[in-house]
């Protein structure tokens, strides 16, 4: 058996890092029974396509950002809820509540989550230190979702539309001057060029999910299976460990490039906290009867 | 039959055209607005989901203007090859390319339909500020394949009437 | 089987269709369809769908009917004119005179696109009829055109380098400012080419008007004033901050249009002819580009590109041995594919290669991105060629042929890059 992966990040992420061991993994348990060619960097379906191409059979497996279908349903949302999970055990605690309720969102499209791999917390970059949300207040902020667009709000940034390959250009031109991303993607697209300051406030771990096509799954031998859900568990647990090791790596690489690193004041801390608090309320308002069971489950 | 068609493609084609004026008028109000939160006036910041919306405009610009524009011979083609072939295998091969096209372009509008047809049953929504569901930009896409494959089987109709090639298209002689 | 004979057959397969005269969009979509059918287990017209409906809703694909717009507007407004005399007394001792706006001109809108379409379409909407119409040898306007139209790639911004620079985590600034040199020495190339021919074969160009005093030189040259504008206008509002490269093609179109009725002669109608115009070509040029999206993903799926780099990279070569072949490779894939997707396909697995063998990969991705500004220009399947076919109805063959020097001044330019990589990372070291 051969199968075909897109996933939409280029092969020097650790996310497509670990996707690949994951692959070799399999090649090496089935003993070529199953074979997965990993096709990186959106170079076989636009990141928006991969769900869909997963859920028709055009692949039978793929790799995409879970809160990009948020839209969908809140419940995929949640792990990018600014400030509801910040640290590593809340992002598993979320996960484990979260996992359950989207395996069943899924399941009615065909799809079945294998794993989920968190993304460092998300940070903030801006030229010169925030020491307070008031700080922030006018600056140009890059807003590529509604949840951020109202944090913008909040704070009284005036959110701008950035899409992804215009980052650079845009920090460079002033179009805008300060972001929320992982220190991996900052360091990856080499954020020294453009911005002096990151602040580690952790705002959220949006994660990777990796599903399969029920289907395709299910024609699959039973020891294929087995083997499938045996490398997922370890793929899961070595994604984790890579993404708390890149956290710490892509710091000091940042560190290294002339960034000054901060760890957030107590006000600041403060105030995205309340906004966090904030955000959730106006969320739970409108959410979905599944995203509401995820947040009672992790709040247990 | 034939006046009513290429109405209805040069229909298809100005509401192609009305698409990219539209997406002219959208990004240039974005970019006003960028300048007036510059100068600090009280409007709002960003047309929510511009980029997308620019993104849906453009396909159905490119879809809706595929018929119109293979029908005035607007696609680019060789004809070094068949421009030498004499005139009653030319007109073979008008036929057989004209057959194929449509095929193709037949399978195109059967799928593209199937594909609109599921993120309607799925409810698939658009990813950016505001959720769009996609079936409404992707039915576009149906409608300019599928005008495209008539636009082919019509001229086909036409060049086996004529008993020579109509459509354009080739280089010069 | 094997890749290679997969590879020609499918070769043939694509002449086959481009000789029988199936338009070029349909024949690339047609193969794709047989490569998915035959030698995939892919279910073929679900990903003909998805890759249709996905690539033609892209962001960065927005500029391009915007870009062609402008172009349209102005050809039919009295700007276009005006340039071409504004600049015609200033150009009258270069030997090429203004042979060297199409180069020029290119090097100027590359600056603000990021397509090497685009570029063509626009500068040569209104440089080809304006040139021809001054005598100026044909082969040499469409020449001068197709080969500095690639340009929009190299000089920044550039789709291809972004594109590059997310597959491979590259910085993309420190890939634009890499750009800036190499771009600067194909147009010196290009111009020098230019001025040589003209040189030694005199006749080619038509003789030059009378020969104006400076002043009133400086008096012709307002009528520059209004294309300045609208350079200026477009190009200050990236560089500002106000508009994204995207946003500034919209802003050129407005721009074109007040400056267009501004100087008179332009009517709604002529603004209606502009937009049915940039439409049709800008569908055309779109058509074209999914249909080579879906020729790559078929090649993703059976693996071609892939199987092939990776045979390239069992060969154990040496650095310079491997760009050799590496060049080699490059030209052929891009005579069948575009340009991205070359890119897009090839990557993962060129780029550990190139790295293990010590290669500078911010180096790399321009040497890449002239090799692919190449595939714009070789037949059959290159997107200048076939944008200036929309615009001169000539054979892609005769395109080809004028294109072919510069083709050659690209090779010259992977050369002297090769040899001097100064020219390349001298720039981007110097940023710290
Ligand atoms: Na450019
Ligand atoms: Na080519």
């Amino acid at each position: 058996q051969s199968w075909d992966m897109p996933t939409p990040y280029g092969d020097a992420t650790f996310h497509t890092q670990n996707v690949s061991q994951f692959a070799e993994d399999l090649r090496t348990a089935t003993e070529g029974g199953l074979d997965i060619t990993v096709h990186s960097a959106g170079s076989l379906f636009p990141h928006g396509e991969i769900k869909n191409a997963v859920r028709s059979g055009q692949v039978q497996i793929g790799e995409f950002l879970l809160s990009q279908i948020s839209n969908e349903d809140a419940a995929y949302g949640l792990d990018s809820q600014p400030f509801l999970a910040t640290s590593y055990e809340e992002a598993r605690s979320l996960w484990d509540a979260q996992k359950p309720v989207i395996s069943e969102l899924l399941a009615e499209e065909g799809l079945m989550p294998l794993f989920s791999v968190p993304w460092p917390a998300q940070g903030l970059y801006t030229n010169g230190e925030i020491e307070a949300a008031s700080d922030l207040e006018g600056l140009r902020f890059r807003a590529y979702n509604a949840q951020l667009e109202e944090f913008a709000a909040l704070t009284g940034a005036a959110p701008v539309q950035v899409e992804a390959p215009d980052i650079p250009q845009a920090f460079a031109t002033g179009q805008v001057e300060a972001m929320m991303t992982s220190p991996s993607t900052g360091a990856n697209s080499s954020a020294w060029d453009f911005v002096t300051h990151y602040g580690q406030v952790d705002a959220w771990l949006p994660k990777n999910i990796i599903v399969v096509n029920e289907r395709a799954f299910r024609r699959l031998p039973e020891e294929t299976q087995q083997a499938i859900m045996e490398a997922a568990e370890a793929a899961e647990a070595r994604g984790w460990e890579m993404s708390m090791e890149e956290t710490e790596a892509k710091t000091v690489e940042l560190e290294q490039n002339g960034m000054t690193i901060y760890a957030p004041s107590d006000q600041l801390r403060e105030d995205l906290q309340a906004i966090g608090e904030d955000m959730l309320e106006t969320l739970e308002a409108s959410a979905s009867d599944e995203a509401k069971a995820i947040l009672s489950d992790y709040r247990e | 039959m034939t006046l009513f068609l290429d109405r209805l493609y040069r229909a298809a084609a100005i509401i192609a055209a009305s698409c990219i004026g539209a997406i002219c008028l959208l990004i240039s109000a974005q970019v006003v607005l960028n300048a007036a939160t510059r100068a600090g006036l009280p409007l709002p910041a960003t047309i929510p989901s511009y980029a997308d919306f620019s993104g849906f405009l453009l396909a159905a610009a490119t879809f809706l203007a595929l018929p119109w524009t293979l029908r005035t011979g607007g696609h680019v083609r060789v004809s070094l090859v068949t421009r030498m072939l004499p005139r009653r295998t030319a007109f073979v091969v008008e036929l057989a390319v004209l057959v194929l096209g449509a095929s193709f372009a037949g399978y195109a509008t059967y799928y593209a339909a199937l594909l609109a047809y599921e993120s309607h049953a799925f409810g698939d929504l658009s990813r950016g500020i505001v959720p769009v569901p996609l079936w409404v930009p992707q039915v576009f896409m149906v409608a300019g394949l599928a005008l495209l494959t008539v636009a082919l089987l019509h001229s086909f109709a036409q060049t086996w009437a004529a008993r020579a090639p109509v459509l354009g298209g080739g280089e010069e002689a | 089987m094997d890749l290679v004979l997969i590879g020609l057959v499918l070769l043939v397969l694509l002449f086959a269709c481009l000789a029988a005269g199936i338009w070029v969009a349909m024949a690339l979509g047609g193969v794709a369809l047989m490569a998915l059918l035959l030698f995939s287990n892919a279910p073929a017209g679900l990903v003909l769908a998805t890759t249709f409906w996905g690539h033609s809703h892209s962001w960065s694909l927005t500029a391009l009917p915007l870009f062609i717009l402008m172009g349209e507007i102005l050809l039919r407004s009295r700007l276009s004119r005006d340039m071409f005399s504004g600049l015609a007394p200033w150009l009258g001792r270069l030997p090429g005179r203004l042979l060297h706006v199409n180069v020029l001109g290119c090097a100027i809108f590359a600056a603000v696109s990021g397509s090497s379409a685009a570029t063509a379409a626009t500068i040569g909407r209104m440089s080809v009829p304006e040139l021809e119409g001054r005598g100026y040898p044909q082969s040499l306007v469409i020449g001068t055109l197709a080969g500095s139209a690639t340009l929009g790639l190299l000089i920044p911004p550039s789709i291809i380098l972004i594109v590059y620079g997310v597959a491979t985590e590259q910085s993309i600034a420190r890939l634009f400012v890499a750009g800036l040199l190499p771009g600067l020495m194909l147009v010196g190339l290009f111009s020098a080419y230019v001025a040589a021919r003209s040189w030694l074969n005199p006749d080619l160009i038509p003789a030059r008007g009378e020969r104006l005093p400076y002043l009133a030189r400086l008096k012709a040259s307002r009528s520059l004033i209004p294309v300045a504008l609208l350079i200026g206008g477009v190009i200050g509002s990236i560089y500002t901050g106000l508009a994204s490269p995207t946003d500034a093609a919209a802003l050129g179109v407005v721009l074109a249009t007040i400056l267009a009725f501004a100087t008179g002669g332009f009517s709604w109608r002529l603004l209606g002819e502009a937009m049915m115009a940039a439409t049709r070509t800008s569908a055309m040029i779109a058509f074209i580009l999914l249909g080579a999206a879906f020729l790559a993903v078929a090649m993703g799926f059976t693996g071609i590109p892939r199987g092939l780099a990776a045979q390239i990279g069992a060969m154990g070569l040496s650095p310079y041995a491997l760009l050799a072949v590496l060049t080699l490779f490059f030209i052929v894939l891009g005579c069948f594919l575009d340009g991205i997707s070359v890119v897009v396909l090839t990557t993962s697995i060129i780029l550990p290669m190139v790295e293990a063998v010590g290669i500078d990969p911010l180096w790399f991705g321009i040497y890449l991105v002239i090799v692919v500004e190449m595939s714009q220009i070789t037949p059959p399947v290159g997107f200048n060629l076939f944008v200036i076919q929309g615009l001169t109805g000539l054979n892609i063959l005769r395109i080809a042929r004028a294109a072919f020097p510069f083709f050659l001044l690209l090779l010259v330019g992977v050369a002297l890059i090769t040899v001097f990589p100064g020219i390349v990372t001298i720039l981007p070291n110097a940023m710290g």
